[in-house]
């Protein structure tokens, strides 16, 4: 178990540091973000001002160096747009991500598991079919249209909530909900499955024929069962809610890091695109790697020593 | 059955209470959706629209212009020329910044320092270069020099901000960003990064009291959730929304779009040092091939204007007379028989997402019609700038652009353009360079105006580019607010009100 955790942990630094790098330089390849500050009136001479103020002028292998250094010591630099720390920046946006997350997390797993176990469970029948029905177009609906069919049904139709922005619960629920619904229908898919996989089982039918009643069956065993695939899909979904929140969070105008994410992108505010780039993969990192232990606390069989992994 | 009855009654009550308290809220607050939020609210570090749109409020400067575009008096009551290059303001000295203390000339010659200094790196340093000195002759006179005749200072000190010295000096450029601190109609009050600015009036404004107690500027980056705000009543102004948008609010019982016409001019560059542009036959046949009116009215169709100069009616330097070229696909066809091969050589189109991507590929097409061989050269906001900004040999050869200098003025867009020396222009002849420095330099407005007249009579004849439309820009607003949009694209709250 220790030589297990110690080999993730070197394996998952290698990781972040080739992360760090690409991000470093493709981020570099694209362009120069001195122009998109400077007006178009700018003449060379202010450019080059400008672009000296923000350490572009040094050569790239400095630039990067230094960005290493000043990331051992944990200074992300100040960025380039709001010239103010990118901790401080990345720091206001986490709350309203994790917010979202929740709010997203509780809808999908919410109504994905119980969907995803009638629909095994109630397999033929013309409500099962219905309820198929609603998980496929959920997971076929893109969220920047679902976004903003929700605004014009619940806000400006219905007037019931807000349409966008942050303020109290009211607004996280409209984007919760479009975020949240297309995770719900990958949990109902893999529930389904691992549910129909189980329930095909020859203890599942010795079960049955010893008198052993369907809830008892389905929360002693199925779902116990089943749940290795759950604990894989929940570690890729709620990094993905973490971090790829980005169309949710610009058609709601909620201030979360996928919506930062994109502006520091189109303004290339490099530093800024490094800080997220960073928490996204320690968060990735972290949660595939708390699945990993997860796997073993669920399942006996599965033992994390050296080799497992 | 009454238990349903009961639930209806709820939901509406609940839906009257909702709408009841977004509109009895509005009239204390005003609501304003932008597409960013605010990069930077010191005036002088940053040049950035939604910043601009912001901080305008919370600073006043030596002049400003009315809703007619005249340059009119604001920290400066009166000013005179003491020789050409050396002009004195007369400032009010009832001015009081948002702690309490005066303005003074000496607050006046600090903002101008502070964004001339070269080490201080301003964005915006290259619209204030020519201001070589800044005195203050009195408690309330300011004496500020230029390095030659410059008639486009007043243009450009509608954007210098006034900064109060003892604060700034006080607090430092880090803190001042976060708490800037002005003299204007408003005051900062409060910055919730990402989410909203927002602004207290200024009771004790020296200009009258503003409408609303309080301002909030949000950060909305869909322009389908901005119109959605302003339906909803979330919103009550929102800016950037396209013709679709603006014909859905004329429909709408709640909302109203504003358009106006910009100082900003679209254009349509030709990298005239390399063939076939070298060619002013292909030049013309390319301005003939394109379907300007086409464009502006059914394309765009948000009130956009066909211009046949470099400069937009709402700037200085317009001269009324010079037609835009027609659109004769026949006649291009016939310049570009004439020709012949060498016109055939294929031609790149730069251009970004931040362009309309519909008005790029019509000209695309519209050139290929005629039978040159045009392909669109995509590439993102940064790199395009750096590509334009390179020796004429890597230049692309076609470019559609939007211009504004956001000093309604022709020196701001011509020079640029035209002038051999800029990184901008694809054209240098020594004819075009004389009259932009007079331009430029002459005191005399008349005098100014017949040389942007002999540009444009130029620019007529050899086509370096061809000017497109005057471009428009859409906001919505709530049915109740009353204000005017200007053509330099400012958001003052000051002129806005609520109409009973």
């Amino acid at each position: 178990m220790v030589l297990f955790v110690l080999r993730r942990i070197g394996q998952a630094l290698i990781a972040i540091f080739g992360v760090m790098t690409l991000v470093f330089f493709v981020q570099r390849l694209t362009g120069d973000p001195t122009f998109l500050l400077v007006p178009e009136t700018a003449t060379r001479a202010d450019i080059e001002a400008v672009r000296r103020s923000l350490g572009l002028d040094r050569p790239l292998l400095v630039q990067y160096l230094a960005f290493l250094a000043d990331v051992a010591r944990g200074d992300f630099g100040l960025s380039y747009v709001q010239r103010i720390p990118v901790t401080q920046i990345i720091a206001s946006r986490v709350p309203f991500t994790l917010e979202l997350a929740g709010g997203a997390l509780l809808v999908s797993v919410g109504l994905g598991l119980p969907f995803g176990a009638a629909m095994a469970l109630g397999r033929g029948r013309a409500s099962t079919k219905l309820l198929t029905g609603f998980v496929f177009a959920s997971q076929s609906m893109p969220t920047f249209w679902s976004g903003i069919l929700f605004i014009l049904v619940f806000a400006v139709w219905l007037g019931w909530l807000p349409p966008s922005g942050a303020g109290g619960w009211a607004n996280l629920v409209l984007p919760s909900f479009a975020l949240g619904l297309l995770s719900m229908a990958t949990f109902a898919r893999v529930m389904r499955t691992a549910l129909l996989d189980e329930l095909h089982k020859d203890y599942v039918r010795s079960a049955r024929a010893r008198g052993v009643a369907l809830p008892r069956l389905f929360f002693r065993h199925l779902l116990r069962n089943a749940a290795i695939p759950l604990i894989s899909v929940s570690a890729i979904e709620i990094s993905q809610l973490l971090a790829g929140a980005v169309i949710v969070e610009t058609v709601f105008a909620w201030p979360g890091l996928g919506a930062l994410t994109v502006q520091s992108i189109v303004s290339r505010d490099f530093l800024v695109v490094q800080g997220i780039v960073l928490i996204g993969s320690f968060v990735t990192i972290g949660l595939n790697f708390a699945a990993d232990i997860l796997y073993s606390v669920v399942d006996p069989r599965i033992r994390l020593d050296g080799g497992a992994a | 059955m009454a238990r349903k009855a009961f639930l209806r009654a709820v939901l509406a009550a609940t839906t009257i209470s909702l709408v009841s308290a977004v509109t009895a809220a509005a009239k204390d607050k005003i609501t304003i959706d932008l597409v960013n939020e605010p990069s930077m609210l010191d005036p002088h570090t940053q040049w950035n629209p939604d910043s601009y749109f912001v901080y305008r409020n919370i600073f006043d400067n030596l002049v400003t212009r009315d809703d007619a575009g005249k340059i009119v008096p604001q920290v400066a009551k009166s000013w005179k020329y003491l020789s050409d290059t050396r002009i004195e303001f007369a400032l009010r000295d009832d001015i009081k910044f948002h702690d309490g203390t005066p303005l003074t000339a000496e607050d006046v010659v600090y903002s101008v320092k502070r964004i001339t200094d070269p080490a201080f790196a301003s964005p915006q340093l290259g619209q204030f270069n020519k201001i070589v000195g800044a005195e203050a002759t009195g408690p309330a006179t300011v004496v500020l020099t230029t390095d030659g005749p410059y008639p486009v200072l007043l243009p450009q000190l509608v954007k210098l901000s006034i900064v109060p010295k003892h604060v700034v000096e006080k607090v430092g450029k880090a803190e001042f960003n976060l708490k800037p601190v002005g003299s204007g109609p408003y005051a900062f009050a409060d910055w919730r990064r990402g989410v909203e600015v927002t602004l207290k009036r200024n009771d004790g404004y020296w200009g009258g009291k503003a409408a609303f107690p309080t301002a909030v500027f949000r950060a909305v980056p869909d322009a389908a959730t901005r119109l959605a705000d302003l339906q909803a009543g979330t919103a009550d102004l929102v800016v950037t929304l396209d013709s679709d948008q603006a014909r859905q609010l004329d429909a709408s019982p709640v909302a109203k779009p504003l358009i106006v016409q910009t100082e900003r001019v679209a254009y349509f560059a030709l990298n005239s040092t390399k063939p076939p542009l070298d060619d002013v036959r292909v030049r013309k046949a390319i301005a003939l091939a394109i379907d300007k009116v086409g464009i502006a009215e059914g394309i765009l169709a948000g009130g956009e204007k066909v211009v046949g100069e470099l400069v937009a009616p709402a700037s200085f330097g317009w001269t009324d007379g010079i037609e835009p070229f027609p659109y004769d696909p026949a006649a291009a066809k016939k310049l570009l028989a004439e020709v012949g091969a060498p016109a055939k050589v294929k031609m790149g189109l730069a251009t970004s997402p931040v362009y309309d991507q519909k008005v790029v590929q019509a000209i695309q097409q519209m050139l290929r019609d005629v039978g040159l061989d045009v392909s669109i050269d995509m590439t993102d906001m940064a790199t395009w700038l750096k590509n334009q900004q390179v020796p004429n040999t890597e230049a692309p050869m076609l470019t559609f652009s939007r211009w504004s200098c956001a000093c309604q003025d022709a020196d701001g867009i011509m020079f640029p353009l035209l002038h051999s020396s800029s990184a901008w222009s694809r054209w240098k002849t020594p004819e075009v360079d004389q009259l932009l420095e007079k331009g430029r330099s002459l005191l005399d407005e008349k005098a100014r105006l017949q040389a942007y007249g002999a540009v444009h009579a130029y620019v007529k004849e050899n086509v370096p580019l061809i000017p497109l439309y005057q471009a428009a820009i859409i906001y919505g607003a709530r049915k109740g607010l009353q204000w005017t949009p200007t053509a330099n694209e400012s958001l003052f709250l000051a002129r806005m009100a609520w109409k009973d």
